[in-house]
């Protein structure tokens, strides 16, 4: 199911990016003014610290500010299951980062963005995608968190970095093989369920609105011309 | 609706569909940051004004014909079929969205909800549902460019009549003409509305800057605009970019009409001619000193409401200010940063279908009554035809006190030699 995917997330990304971007650009500009320069300095400004939130809904910016930064994070503790990187070890830390905080972090994050929807206005602008988006990433942080959770506050140990990082491996070898310690111990099934969630959303990426993660910056770049 | 009607208004719909359209529709997260941004929300709120419900009317269409989630899982996007519902849907969102793009301003991606809204108005057109007024009032448009010769006599006569007032604003020297037509080789070719007041001031400053102007047989506004017709909106432009052509002219200048000055701005391509706003043209005068303003003219505490068209869509920020300076001492701004000031109402073709809108636009615009309110000004001046009949109505309804002007009117009248 792993592969399964990762091949619809790779191969539909690409092709509705490729879509996307092959259509023709619009005839006129799309600015806002007033103009300021450089305009794709500020358009990576408008992307990355989303100034129009943080002015209308501050409290939103806060959260979504810590979503981001930590989702960031964990795809970087991620890559670190996979192989040392010398650059990340900069400020030296355990695999993973931050010390089980940034998965609860971002698992409160989640929460705070499912209530708001079931509060109207934005209950009326959802769709179910939003509710199941949200609903899929949570259960796949939670149960990914918990394993985390479980080795640094209460000193579980049987399941390793090194069990995680041999799986991972193996997987992205292309030789999935789940070592003996992570199928026979009490945790497996919160591995599993983590890794089950995990692939539904990323299968759902590309056909989701998810794809604002990329879409994001060419967009405010047309808002600065 | 029949299946022929449908695959005709999909292929409307497919036409819409370029680059930045497809960003736009493929994105949004239904964040709720764009609620507070719509004057009609903030005036009436009702989650039918959102920008983000508006454009997922459109967006629902989408994902139905344009996306493989309509089609493998319907439910998870709530796509829709295109029907009758649905164009009442859409007519609702459309005509009820000036078009000021102040939702764009909010929004964490700039999701441009003018631009969503202009498929609904083509597949309403498609749909021979859109105001026929509109449509007609273009056709008429693109009639008058077909067949020139048949009203240049007509309008020659009318313009005639006009010198006589122009004169009265500003004295010219023996020998000179005070509403040059048709001049070859005129440095700016003035694109005016069809009526004195958007000519005879605009004469009288141009004759005190001594400008080699001309004026053009062709109206500004574009009806093809408000209607939401590609097709229509190019004709009546290339009227007018014809028009330049032939008379080599170096720049147009685009009367006090936001619409028109922002259709010719942006979509009329590279020119051999620059395009300007009439304002931007006086605040050009008066810092290369071709024209003085007596600032004891108006003595009543002045506001100025940014035109949306011209403003937060077309750049033109700091010249209203320049003119208003030597205009007045008694400045009040209404909105210290014009991309966030409201939307007067009555843009989009909303004050064009006239009485038709009247009731609506005067319910979904009380957040502009009360931002011009809180100037205390006692003159509103603005620089686009719309927002003068729509903030003109306003003040009849709502007794805001206020002698609402054209910018230009004031600078005519306040000249000094």
């Amino acid at each position: 199911m792993v592969y399964l995917a990762y091949a619809v997330f790779l191969t539909g990304t690409v092709a509705r990016l490729i879509k996307i971007f092959r259509e023709p650009r619009n005839p006129s500009t799309l600015q806002i003014y007033p103009e300021r320069r450089p305009k794709w300095l500020w358009a990576l400004h408008d992307t990355f610290l989303l100034p129009t939130v943080r002015r209308h809904k501050p409290l939103l910016w806060v959260f979504l500010m810590f979503f981001h930064v930590a989702f960031l994070l964990l795809i970087i503790g991620h890559l670190e299951l996979l192989a040392e990187f010398k650059i990340f070890q900069v400020i030296p830390h355990e695999v993973f980062l931050g010390r089980g905080f940034v998965g609860l972090i971002l698992s409160l994050c989640l929460l705070f963005f499912l209530f708001r929807r079931f509060k109207s206005p934005v209950r009326e602008l959802s769709v179910p995608e939003d509710y199941y988006l949200l609903i899929l990433l949570f259960l796949t942080v939670i149960f990914g968190s918990e394993m985390d959770w479980a080795r640094r506050w209460y000193g579980y140990g049987e399941l390793t970095v090194s069990d995680y990082r041999a799986y991972l491996s193996s997987i992205f070898l292309l030789k999935p093989a789940v070592p003996d310690t992570m199928m026979f111990a009490g945790h497996s099934f919160m591995m599993v369920l983590h890794v089950f969630f995990a692939n539904l959303f990323i299968m759902f990426f590309p056909f989701s609105n998810l794809m604002h993660s990329i879409l994001s910056l060419p967009m405010n770049k047309l808002r600065r011309g | 609706m029949d299946e022929k009607t449908r695959n005709d208004l999909l292929k409307l719909f497919q036409g819409k569909l370029n680059q930045a359209m497809r960003f736009y529709l493929e994105t949004c997260t239904r964040c709720g940051v764009c609620t507070e941004a719509c004057h009609v929300y903030a005036s009436m709120p009702q989650v039918r004004y959102i920008a983000a419900y508006r454009a997922e009317i459109v967006r629902r269409i989408y994902k139905k014909y344009f996306k493989g989630q309509g089609k493998a899982w319907p439910s998870v996007g709530e796509s829709k079929e295109l029907g009758e519902m649905a164009l009442q849907e859409l007519y609702d969102a459309a005509y009820s969205c000036t078009g000021c793009r102040r939702c764009m301003v909010y929004c964490p991606f700039g999701i441009d909800t003018q631009m969503i809204m202009s498929i609904a108005k083509l597949l309403l057109i498609g749909a021979h549902t859109e105001p026929e007024i509109l449509t007609m009032l273009a056709d008429m448009s693109i009639e008058k460019g077909r067949s020139l010769d048949l009203f240049k006599e007509g309008f020659l006569v009318g313009i005639k009549n006009l010198e006589a007032e122009v004169v009265r604003k500003w004295r010219l020297e023996a020998g000179e003409t005070a509403i040059p037509v048709d001049v070859e080789g005129a440095n700016l070719l003035y694109v005016a509305l069809a009526g004195a007041h958007s000519i005879i001031p605009a004469a009288a400053v141009f004759n005190a800057a001594r400008e080699n102007w001309t004026l053009s047989f062709f109206e500004a506004v574009n009806f093809g605009a408000f209607v939401g017709d590609p097709a229509k909106t190019k004709l009546i432009l290339e009227r007018i970019i014809n028009e330049a052509k032939r008379l080599k002219v170096k720049e147009v200048c685009i009367c006090e009409c936001g619409t028109a000055y922002r259709v010719m701005k942006h979509l009329a391509g590279k020119q051999p001619f620059t395009v300007s706003s009439i304002t931007e043209v006086h605040a050009r005068y008066i810092r290369e000193g071709r024209i003085k303003l007596d600032k004891t003219k108006f003595t009543d505490p002045v506001t100025y409401h940014h035109p949306c068209q011209i403003a937060r869509n077309g750049g033109v920020l700091e010249e209203p200010l320049t003119i208003l300076r030597q205009l007045t001492n008694d400045f009040r701004d209404m909105s210290p940063e014009p991309k966030y000031n409201w939307c007067c109402g009555g843009g989009g073709g909303l004050v064009a279908l006239g009485e038709d809108t009247l009731d609506f636009r005067m319910k979904s615009s009380t957040v502009k009554v009360d931002q011009v309110k809180k100037t205390g000004a006692k003159i509103l001046a603005t620089a686009c035809e719309n927002c003068h009949t729509q903030l003109s109505n306003l003040n009849d309804r709502y007794q805001m006190g206020v002698e609402v002007k054209f910018l230009t009117s004031m600078v005519a009248d306040a000249l000094v030699r």
